[in-house]
């Protein structure tokens, strides 16, 4: 029965706030630019009306390019499940850990980048030969941030993980997780294509990355795409808020706990959402060859945290 | 509150990378700005450690000095001695940062080992604000190495210099004044003679890369 509460909870929490986020960087982008700027609930709208619509596909596309918006939704969503929203409710025994996170986010992107490929446009394929390069150069210091905080908990488990950071109570007091937590942010940037290392808002063909492999989509398949990557990037926030801001702690179980959990869970997002406006807004983006820059400073962002803790820290933390 | 030094003795490494990744000369004089800024920062929380305790202002004042001197001073003097130069962009760096900055890294791995073979730190504790140090001051040696303009160099020694100061204030927490002023006279001269040396060079050569000093050998 917990188990089933927890899947629609988390199902439903998903789905909702997901498109949320877009609409709250967009609009405080567009103050930054001195325009109105469109509705936060834009991307809802957007969503709808292209599931309505009919796909355009291309003569010379293949199977992979009808199936890749699926897949890359269903992985995003199961990743998504993997994180929990609020750990007021979870079932006892939650299967999946980092590692099946990891490679369900790398499935849905490889899928992505041979759709690109499939239909032989140029800028498909620019974009996946670039997605693949940002991806590989990213995921190293992803990769040493979960076990970070995997190592802190002493599971690999995500539910385990947020346990041991309620634990700690406020984890950022520790210079190990204001690291961790500085590496995860420029891995959120770099995965959910914003400033740095793609400009969202642009279809211009130089700079496109994420764009030009969703390019030759439309309908409902673009639809599907445009939220997997949404989810995609509210899970990334999730472990951000989970881990290094956790607050269920705090509650008692039940239904207005669960409630009011929410609520600080949505307030928590909002708050990231706006923090990730202000560093797009503020930041201007590099040059392709520089992303790998970026990518060594994240890395050792997060090899330091690593180091901090398991070399020099031990068990002290 | 030794919690707190942990803190500022990794945002103090951290921005010792930053400085190992930047490319332009200005960036250069922000991060070191901020580096300092952080070591001003540590100095004012132990001072004010020491005045809550025992009442002693010493720290204090050296932290209002580290904000004079290395904070709006030195910066400023470096921008200004940039700005009478001729502006070009150059590649100024030997290899290319992402493998500046896995050396670095090493060398931070490579502090550990050497620093934990060490026995007395903190009666046989092994202090993590000391191998911080100890690495920003490694990584001062080798941003030298990897900058091929004066300037660079200046704010290398800079950092060397700083790693040097934290190492010795973490260590003791709070060293006699006059020693303190010392150093910070020393450092002063030292960059004040550094900086008309590269307006001179930059004068007599019409560069400031260092690879030119090579056609003076005979």
């Amino acid at each position: 029965m917990n188990t089933i509460i927890y899947i629609v909870l988390q199902a439903t929490v998903i789905l909702l706030v997901a498109p949320l986020v877009n609409g709250i960087i967009n609009k405080v982008k567009a103050f930054s630019q001195k325009r109105k700027g469109a509705s936060v609930f834009q991307m809802y709208y957007d969503l709808l009306k292209l599931f309505r619509k009919s796909c355009v596909v291309s003569e010379t596309a293949s199977w992979i390019f009808k199936v890749a918006p699926w897949i890359l939704f269903a992985t995003s969503l199961t990743a998504g499940m993997l994180v929990p929203v609020t750990t007021l409710i979870h079932p006892l025994h939650y299967p999946g850990d980092v590692i099946l996170l990891l490679s369900l986010l790398a499935l849905g992107r490889f899928f992505m980048m041979l759709a690109g490929l499939d239909t032989g446009s140029t800028f498909g394929g620019m974009g996946s030969s670039r997605e693949g390069m940002i991806s590989s150069l990213m995921e190293p210091s992803i990769l040493v941030c979960l076990f970070t905080v995997s190592l802190v908990a002493g599971s690999t488990s995500i539910t385990s993980i947020v346990g041991g950071m309620q634990e700690l109570g406020t984890p950022l007091a520790k210079p190990v997780f204001i690291l961790i937590f500085l590496a995860m942010l420029t891995v959120i940037m770099a995965e959910t294509a914003r400033i740095p290392v793609d400009d969202p808002s642009t279809h211009l063909e130089l700079t496109m990355v994420h764009e030009a492999m969703i390019l030759e989509y439309s309908g409902r398949q673009l639809a599907l795409m445009e939220y997997g990557s949404a989810i995609k990037q509210l899970l990334l926030m999730d472990m951000v808020v989970n881990f290094f801001f956790p607050h269920d702690q705090f509650l008692m179980a039940g239904v207005s706990g669960v409630l009011l959990s929410l609520l600080i869970y949505l307030a928590k997002v909002i708050l990231l959402s706006l923090l990730i406006a202000f560093v797009e807004v503020s930041t201007v983006k590099f040059k392709l060859f520089s992303i790998p820059n970026l990518a060594a400073l994240a890395f050792i962002l997060s090899f330091l945290g690593f180091f901090q803790y398991f070399v020099i820290g031990g068990s002290h933390v | 509150m030794s919690e707190l030094l942990d803190i500022f003795s990794v945002l103090i490494l951290l921005s010792a990378f930053v400085l190992m990744a930047n490319k332009r000369i200005r960036s250069y004089i922000k991060t070191f700005r901020i580096q300092s800024f952080f070591i001003a920062a540590a100095a004012g929380v132990m001072g004010w450690e020491s005045f809550i305790e025992k009442g002693h202002v010493d720290i204090l004042v050296v932290c209002a000095i580290i904000v004079i001197l290395k904070v709006i001073y030195i910066p400023n003097l470096l921008s200004k001695v940039y700005s009478n130069l001729e502006y070009r962009v150059e590649k100024d760096f030997i290899f290319n940062i992402p493998l500046l900055i896995l050396i670095s890294c090493g060398l931070v791995v490579f502090t550990y080992f050497s620093v934990s073979t060490v026995e007395g730190l903190n009666e046989g504790f092994l202090n993590k604000q000391i191998i911080n140090s100890v690495s920003v001051f490694l990584m001062g040696l080798f941003f030298m190495i990897s900058r091929k303009k004066a300037i660079g160099q200046i704010i290398g020694f800079l950092e060397l210099e700083n790693g040097l100061y934290i190492c010795a204030m973490f260590s003791t927490h709070g060293m006699p004044l006059v020693v303190d002023l010392g150093i910070f006279v020393d450092m002063l001269t030292a960059v004040m003679i550094m900086g008309l040396m590269v307006f001179r060079i930059n004068e007599k050569y019409e560069s400031i890369n260092i690879k030119k000093l090579n056609r003076l050998k005979g």
